[in-house]
């Protein structure tokens, strides 16, 4: 029964992304992200120089990888559908910097590369990411899918509350498919996330805040 | 664990650090208020708060704005002109791109 949700979740997404499906702002606004999901934690601080472009930096920490990657991060809003009740997008991410592993063995040319696309209207929101990381000795893709919902709709300012699912794919992992429920928490330019990776038995929180 | 509270602790600083920017949207009573020229844009794309700061955050560097309020139930963007000041439809609508969105229509209130 389980793999059954699973596959509607995965349905869902190939359809339409994450919590860091907003690497793109206004054209001068600045973006601190951070994510925290027990397999890495991770830092980007980006800047925007028009609405369809941002660059920054990126650093994580992959306790997963044993490695620790900082450089620089670009992200490009591909395409953005702008429709009266609801908003798509697409991204793309290109990392490149230097990637230190724990083992002491020295740092390495290291780099990654994603794409996110997500469809929103004030109730509903659906999205997948797929991002593929080089770091020197270790490879890895992964993949995320969401699905959520709005129990209620809020105005600019006030309290947005998202119920999600999240269904994450790590081919490499003892537990390839990963499901995590969190609650999104949303008001003005905050954004914070919380949740429960049920087969990892391990926590998720990511924060936005846009300026 | 100790992670845990480290980052539980930065993300409640981080949102009272917001504390001033949560205060920052404007009622449409405030910006109607203003004597200069009234515009309602009527846009596409407003689903979130993101969304709306972004608009305020792009018309306020405007010498001509005196004040910006965001209707996300609506899709509308109301903007109150400082008295003399005025704004052409292709300016306004050239700032809406630049925050992200589409411009559909704009409706205008002289000045009184």
């Amino acid at each position: 029964m389980p793999s059954k949700f699973i596959a509607a979740g995965l349905a869902l997404a190939a359809l339409a992304a994450p919590a860091s499906a907003r690497p793109v702002s206004y054209a001068g606004g600045w973006t601190v992200m951070q994510d925290n999901n027990g397999m890495y934690s991770s830092l980007h601080l980006h800047y925007s120089p028009t609405a369809t472009d941002s660059i920054g930096l990126y650093t994580e920490n992959n306790w997963d990888m044993d490695t620790v990657f900082t450089g620089l991060q670009y992200n490009r809003l591909v395409k953005r559908w702008n429709a009266p009740k609801s908003q798509g997008n697409l991204y793309l991410k290109l990392g490149a910097g230097a990637a230190d592993p724990y083992d002491g063995g020295g740092q390495r040319a290291a780099g990654l590369a994603g794409l996110a696309a997500d469809w929103e209207t004030r109730r509903v929101f659906v999205s997948y990411d797929v991002r593929a990381r080089d770091y020197g000795t270790d490879q890895s893709v992964s993949h995320a899918a969401r699905f959520g919902l709005a129990p209620y709709v809020a105005g600019y300012g006030d309290l947005h509350t998202w119920a999600m699912l999240q269904v994450e794919h790590h081919p490499e992992a003892d537990n390839p498919v990963q499901v995590t429920p969190l609650l999104r928490l949303f008001t003005g330019p905050v954004l914070v996330e919380a949740g429960y990776t049920l087969e990892e038995d391990r926590f998720l929180l990511n924060w936005i805040y846009r300026f | 664990m100790n992670l845990f509270k480290t980052l539980a602790l930065a993300a409640a600083l981080t949102m009272t650090a917001a504390g001033p920017a949560l205060a920052a949207p404007e009622t449409p009573a405030t910006a109607s208020k203003a004597k200069g020229e009234f515009v309602t844009a009527y846009v596409n794309g407003l689903v979130c708060d993101f969304c709306a700061q972004s608009i305020q955050k792009v018309f306020k560097k405007e010498a001509a704005v005196k004040g910006v309020h965001v209707d996300l139930d609506s899709g509308e963007v109301h903007i109150s002109m400082n008295p003399g000041q005025t704004m052409d439809d292709a300016a306004i609508e050239k700032l809406i791109r630049k925050s992200g969105y589409s411009l559909t229509s704009i409706e205008r209130e002289a000045a009184e």
